[in-house]
């Protein structure tokens, strides 16, 4: 693993610098909003666990010191866990647990124009862990080792989440094995 | 995290277990396994794999997110400042809180010191006065009872 390509810039929030908060802002809030907005199908949602995000980035800058994950990877995992707290308040009137299976019942085919929302459909009714892997290496283009770091699990587990999530959605929006 | 690595070629097994997995793009791919992958990519076997992996892909990048809003972006900056500044001030007490135990301590070590090294004298072999100095009695008749000795 190389330098850190935020240790910079953190170090600098961590001493008071505004401009460096800005380029943490632009460099971040993008990755953020869209992660949480992906997990948890919210907009409104999607902006409070940016926010929270940022709060936490601002209360560790000054202390951060590179252990191992890189910063960004941290900053998934904050945002990850926020947006898990939300799908857990979501799910408390039935248990405690977020399922591990997805519901591969066929979305209805799409009327033109309307695939991004069937895809958006489909990505909420995958498995929570699948959908998280998937969000990390499909959409925020985390490396394998970065996306297992971020949901502390090894390679060989990710790879298993990854594969099992695009099944399903395959199942949801092709509905079919994908083959020819 | 360890990562596998392929040096020799790579089987339509493992090629497939990773389009199933990580999708039709090979930037995507494990880094140890690219060069492999790519190679594998060119067989006709690899071309179908990667058409296949591409129909999902091609459905996921239609999700898109909106942009962050300005207002979202001005109302994390601004609760930036407070934050970083609060977290600077409970610095700067701490380091308070740290300087004052260091002194504290250093007392009480000091104390300790001198109650070892200058242990207290048992009242029947000596008793000072507030009059008396290390070479004797300074109080104002001390010359005259030398005198009268």
């Amino acid at each position: 693993m190389g330098a850190d390509p935020d240790e910079e810039l953190v170090r600098r929030i961590g001493a008071g610098d505004p401009a460096a908060v800005q380029a943490m802002v632009a460099r971040k809030l993008p990755r953020i909003l869209a992660l949480a907005r992906r997990m948890l199908g919210d907009a409104a949602e999607a902006e409070d666990v940016a926010q929270e995000t940022f709060v936490r980035i601002w209360r560790h800058a000054s202390g951060w010191r590179q252990k191992g994950a890189r910063f960004d990877t941290w900053v998934h995992r904050v945002a990850l866990n926020l947006c898990y707290d939300r799908l857990r308040r979501r799910r408390e009137w039935t248990t405690d647990e977020l399922p591990e299976v997805a519901d591969e019942t066929p979305l209805p085919d799409a009327l033109p124009g309307d695939e991004e929302r069937r895809v958006g459909q489909a990505l909420l009714r995958i498995a929570p862990r699948q959908r998280e892997a998937i969000v990390l290496v499909y959409y925020q283009d985390l490396s394998n080792i970065e996306a297992a770091s971020a949901m502390q699990v090894s390679v060989d587990a990710l790879e298993s989440l990854l594969a099992r999530g695009r099944r399903a959605l395959q199942a949801m929006l092709i509905g079919d094995d994908g083959d020819d | 995290m360890a990562e596998k690595t392929t040096q020799g070629p790579m089987d339509a097994g493992r090629f497939a277990a990773l389009a199933d997995g990580y999708g039709s793009a090979l930037h995507r791919w494990p880094q140890a396994e690219q060069a492999a992958a790519v190679r594998f990519a060119e067989t006709e076997e690899g071309r179908a794999i990667l058409r296949r992996a591409g129909k999902l892909d091609a459905l996921l990048d239609r999700h898109r997110v909106e942009q962050p809003s300005p207002a979202l972006h001005g109302m994390i900056v601004a609760k930036a400042a407070t934050e970083v500044r609060q977290v600077r001030r409970r610095r700067f007490w701490w380091l308070g809180f740290g300087l004052a135990g260091v002194g504290l301590a250093g007392a009480v070590a000091g104390l300790a010191l001198v109650t070892v090294v200058n242990p207290d004298i048992p009242s029947n072999h000596y008793v000072m006065d507030a009059n008396a100095t290390s070479f004797g009695d300074a109080g104002p008749d001390a010359d005259q009872i030398e005198e009268d000795l």
